[in-house]
């Protein structure tokens, strides 16, 4: 089967980016440690997860992601029954069930659950390429959508409901969806919006949604300049991070907001503010090119694949890394309220890292089969 | 593969595709603008906010100067006060560790170890995660009550607060240990992670309550003056300052410098290293005071006894103050200064305690002032000592001079020159022998009236009399001569709350009183009676002045300062704003190295302003004289016959056989104020009394003056006279002794 593998149009620059970025994140979360020995094992284990991820590229380069459209029921029953047992067994962390153990390995099977959401979308749009672009054909992409987002929302992760609702949204979008319905749908969009956001300002519980949820909302829209050791207390620290940074930095291991420990949940959330910190403008705009470079390749992945389920593919994690990316970034510079979401590549975790190589992997196997005559 | 047979190319529209581009292109430059804004237009700012985030200033204490007498002997020094401290960081990571530690701790220490709640526990409120275990957080709240070193919470809930406080910083679970159970705890240190001994230097006075009057007690830093020590680098809540005595007074040198330590920290707070080289503390300056220790335990005992004979002789508490100062007059040092009653500044050390402050407050005979300085009386006889140099000065009287003294004198009280003289505005004068010889001492000389004390002679001398003492000393040229002996002035001694006294002339009895100055005036303040007040201190100086000649010296009670390394070091006092200076200022004296200051010699400095009397009425002129040394000759020949003359002399009793030539004054000073006007003893011609002596020795060269003072002691002669006369004689046993150890007298 590998037999016969044309690994001409293999994405080289793809890798490469997705390699940099990797090291480079090994690299900062072994800044970022700054002499937590709890987190001290931090470092290599993303070391082994980068190198996991590396060969995963590979096999799943070599397969025909078509193959996974058509095993698309049981990976169905596979991250469904992990969903709903995480749902009743998993692990509470800041009052949100997102792990599983196993092992001593903690799974976030939401993670995968993502790639899994991206998969089904693909196959829907391919199936429904010569469709009329009507509601019903909206309505069949969202309900494809609507189980694993709502198993999502019971954990609850607002952040990667998110997520998910972008990647739909714009493959929607790329698919050709009417003007009118964009419409229709940006205004329940900004409608429901206005509404969380009113409700958290007010102070009124939303189902769904987490106290602290809402509370990092009022946080973001209304801060309390009073608040300086409160809520804010990391997005302030971040901010001082990233702006302490500088030019240049303030060098390797001598950021003081991240080796001092002013700086929280630096490996994870705030990774960027701990590089910008000790790495400066040159290193923020390193990690915002690679990022760049990486979305390019995916949607030129996408913009080339030889049918719509492999372009959706790309597309989705395109959207995926972009979203994820922004959205992190944008919290740790205080344009966007915090969330939970990693930088995509750099922040420490290793279902994160896994399943974001693994959507590597499948932007590679589009890209090997991309339309192009081969000769 | 067979999957990839059948290709089917994909065509979306363009401007879709694009529009992606667009958004992902502007959130990205969005980022760019948003970094070069924070990173490099505002980068500074944050720069600043990130240093102020991992600096701190520590301030080094320094340690306080110690406080000796003058031969070396410690009044004042710090010792090590031992306190138990958990520091949570470093305690171990098990919490069944940390339960045995805290066990163990408890048993030693006798404070409750704590307890902990299982996760599954019913509560309204949250569960904490502390050292230890788990604790309700109302618990944990329960521990904010408490300040440092005050029973009350459990080891467990004290490290749980400091742990969400300042893990790094050490937490004290026990204060004031002893020495055994320190050492306990340094024996287990490799047992105990995190428990260690902390040592904090406590102010320690070995002669306690001797001389508490004199050294005062430290205290913490009020808020009225937190502004102010902070700006010199104190720290409220750490530092103390000095309430009383000569660690008030002294507190500039006394105090040292506090070094800083400017440290970078981690968000724990924990010490990383030096930002800047630290600044050591600068050692508080050595005191060395002019007391002789074994004099001032001399005095008191004096002191203690004379008050405990006479009360246990009464059956009450008759004496229920009493001040006894020894000074050399010829240099001014204070030697001895007893203030009854007294307290004891060991219980002050360490905090004021409030039921014993609110005991000592409460006391009606105040035994925080120190009554040598703080405490005005009436100066009585001893007073005399300003009449008879006035008088003699102002030729009112002259050696040949005799004076008739009947019993007592009937005189008119006369508000104006010309009101007449009736029967309604006759009243006697009495002098103190009255009741014993009706017919008074006779004719007497002028040296008689100051040995016999005589009340007519100085009636006589102060307001004159009928033809025989046409004009009197008045009470003009009085109050100029009693200021010129050291009255009616604070003496700028390096003690705080000093009073000055009161020498009232006509203008301040208008002003105070309502009333015009009337003859009966004159003549009480004459025997230093009516409005005339004056501490002991004042007393003293006076006699000091007359003893040497005129010369009055500063009172001090500091010998010298030395610095840390035991150099003597000069320094000048300042008593206008108790200021201490290494130079010289407007006002100030020179206390170190030691040397004599001279406040004034009223037989060269003309100080005397001169009055033109018409009658009653004096006026001011601009011309000054001064006191001709035949005038002091003569009032010293007087203190000298108040010893030698047997007949009525008031000290020949006690001194006639004394060794060496002393010389003195008595004082009986009648008084009425509330405490006798409760007790019903304020009886017109039956006053209590209170009793002064006054004396120094040798008669020619003098080296000691010594006052007394009892309050509603009574006689002079017997109260306060023996007192001074055991510590005269005290004073010449400790210089024999000296001198018999080879000691160079002082």
């Amino acid at each position: 089967m590998i037999r016969g593998i044309s690994w001409r149009n293999f994405d080289f620059i793809l890798l490469g980016a997705v390699t940099l970025a990797s090291a480079f994140g090994v690299v900062m979360i072994r800044s970022a440690i700054a002499g937590n020995e709890v987190l001290a094992v931090s470092a290599s284990r993303q070391v082994y997860f980068a190198l996991l991820g590396i060969v995963l590229i590979f096999i799943l380069a070599a397969i025909d992601y078509r193959y996974w459209l058509a095993l698309y029921r049981p990976i169905h029953l596979a991250i469904l029954g992990f969903l709903v047992t995480l749902t009743g067994f998993g692990q509470t962390a800041f009052g949100a069930q997102r792990w599983f153990q196993v092992g001593v390995l903690f799974l976030q099977p939401t993670e995968f659950a993502k790639i899994v959401a991206i998969i089904i979308l693909a196959r829907y749009f391919e199936s429904t390429r010569d469709h009329p672009r009507d509601l019903r054909w909206v309505i069949g992409a969202v309900l494809r959508a609507a189980w694993i987002i709502g198993l999502i929302l019971l954990q609850p992760n607002l952040s990667n409901v998110m997520v998910l609702s972008v990647i739909l949204g714009v493959m929607l979008f790329v698919n050709g969806i009417q003007i009118r319905h964009i419409m229709i749908a940006a205004g329940l969009g900004a409608l429901a919006l206005v509404t969380v956001i009113t409700l958290s300002v007010l102070g009124i519980r939303i189902p769904f949604l987490q106290a602290y949820q809402q509370e990092r909302i009022v946080n973001f829209v209304v801060p309390d300049p009073n608040d300086t050791y409160g809520n804010r207390y990391n997005v302030q620290q971040a901010l001082i991070a990233v702006g302490a940074g500088g030019l240049l930095g303030e060098g390797y291991g001598y950021g003081t907001q991240t080796q001092l420990r002013f700086l929280k949940v630096r490996h994870t959330d705030f990774i960027f503010a701990a590089s910008s910190e000790e790495f400066g403008l040159a290193g923020s705009l390193l990690i915002i090119l690679m990022l760049g470079v990486i979305i390019w390749r995916c949607i030129r992945a996408a913009q080339k694949a030889r049918d719509v389920a492999g372009s959706m593919l790309a597309l989705g994690v395109a959207t995926l890394i972009f979203f994820q990316g922004s959205v992190n970034i944008g919290m740790n510079l205080n344009v966007l309220p915090v969330s939970g979401l990693p930088l995509p590549f750099v922040s420490y975790g290793g279902s994160g890292l896994t399943a974001l190589m693994i959507c590597i992997g499948l932007v590679e196997s589009v890209a090997m089969r991309q339309k192009e005559l081969e000769f | 593969m067979s999957a990839g047979s059948e290709s089917r190319p994909v065509k979306f529209e363009a401007w879709r595709l694009g529009l992606l581009y667009i958004i992902i292109f502007f959130v990205f430059v969005g980022f760019v603008i948003r970094l070069f804004n924070l990173q490099i237009l505002d980068g500074d700012l944050y720069r600043t906010r990130a240093v102020d985030n991992y600096t701190n200033e520590v301030s080094v204490p320094a340690p306080r100067g110690i406080i000796y007498d003058r031969n070396g002997y410690i009044l004042a020094r710090n010792l090590a006060a031992y306190n138990i401290v958990v520091t949570p960081a470093n305690l171990p990571e098990d919490d069944s560790d940390i339960q045995r530690i805290y066990r163990e701790l408890s048993e030693l220490l006798g404070i409750a170890a704590g307890n902990f709640v299982s996760a599954d526990t019913e509560t309204d409120g949250l569960i904490l995660e502390v050292p230890g275990g788990l604790m309700m957080e109302e618990v944990l709240e329960e521990a904010k009550l408490f300040a440092a070193c005050v029973d009350g919470p459990s080891i467990a809930q004290m490290v749980a607060l400091q742990d969400t406080l300042a893990p790094y910083s050490p937490v004290k679970v026990r204060c004031n240990v002893s020495e055994e159970i320190a050492r306990v705890v340094e024996e287990k240190k490799m047992d105990w992670p995190g428990v260690s001994v902390e040592i904090e230097p406590i102010r320690d006075y070995p002669t306690g309550s001797l001389t508490a009057h004199l050294i005062g007690f430290l205290g913490p830093i009020p808020a009225t003056q937190e502004e102010e020590l902070r700006a010199k680098g104190f720290v409220p809540n750490r530092d103390k300052i000095g309430y009383a005595g000569v660690e008030t007074s002294m507190q500039d040198i006394l105090a040292g410098r506090n070094g800083l330590k400017v440290v970078q920290i981690d968000v724990a707070g924990q010490e990383i290293r030096n930002l800047e080289p630290p600044i050591a503390p600068v050692p508080g300056h050595n005191v060395y005071l002019t007391i002789d220790t074994r004099l001032q335990a001399a005095a008191e005992a004096t002191m203690m006894e004379e008050v405990r004979f006479w009360n246990t002789y009464f059956g009450q508490v008759r004496i229920s103050s009493g001040v006894i100062i020894a000074m050399n007059p010829k240099t001014g040092e204070i030697l001895a200064m007893v203030s009854y009653p007294g307290y004891e500044n060991n219980r002050l050390s360490r905090f004021i305690p409030a039921y014993y402050y609110e005991q000592l407050s409460q006391d009606p005979r105040r035994p925080l002032l120190n009554n040598a300085i703080s405490a005005e009386y009436p100066p009585g006889s001893t007073f005399k000592l300003s009449t008879a140099t006035g008088a003699f000065n102002e030729g009112v009287v002259d050696l040949n001079t005799v004076v008739l003294t009947p019993g007592q004198l009937l005189l008119c009280e006369r508000f104006n020159p010309n009101d007449p003289c009736t029967d309604f505005n006759t009243r006697p004068f009495v002098d103190y022998i009255f009741e014993q010889r009706p017919e008074g001492f006779g004719s007497l000389s002028f040296l008689q009236c100051i040995a016999y004390s005589s009340n007519v002679c100085f009636y006589k001398l102060g307001g004159g009399f009928e033809d025989e003492i046409p004009q009197g000393l008045g009470i003009e040229r009085l109050q100029q001569y009693a200021r010129a002996l050291g009255y009616d002035n604070t003496s700028g001694i390096e003690l705080p709350g000093e009073q000055d006294g009161l020498i009232p002339d006509p203008q301040w009895k208008r002003i105070n009183t309502g009333e015009n100055w009337s003859t009966g005036d004159t003549y009480i303040a004459s025997v230093g009676q009516g409005y005339v007040l004056a501490t002991p201190l004042q007393v003293l100086m006076s006699g000091s002045t007359i003893a040497n000649s005129g010369k009055l010296m500063q009172p001090t009670v500091i010998r010298q300062v030395t610095d840390g390394d035991g150099n003597v070091v000069e320094m000048w006092f300042n008593p206008q704003d108790f200021t201490v200076t290494e130079f010289p200022t407007q006002g100030s004296y020179q206390i170190s190295p030691f040397t004599p200051n001279m406040k004034w010699d009223i037989t060269v400095t003309p100080l005397i302003q001169g009055y033109s009397c018409d009658g009653p009425y004096c006026t001011l002129t601009d011309d000054l004289k001064i006191v001709e040394p035949e005038t002091i000759a003569a009032v010293r020949a007087g203190t000298r016959r108040t010893v030698t003359d047997n007949s009525f002399g008031t000290l020949s009793r006690l001194f006639g056989d004394f060794p060496i030539a002393v010389a003195g004054k008595t004082g009986t000073a009648e008084y009425c104020d509330d405490v006798a006007r409760a007790a019903d003893r304020c009886n017109f011609g039956a006053w209590p009394t209170h009793s002064w002596t006054i004396a120094y020795a040798p008669f020619d060269d003098p080296e000691i003056a010594v006052v007394a003072f009892a309050y509603n002691g009574g006689e002079g002669a017997s109260v306060a006279g023996p007192m001074v006369e055991r510590v005269i004689r005290a004073y010449f046993e400790i210089k024999a002794a000296d001198i018999a150890q080879g000691a160079p007298s002082p």
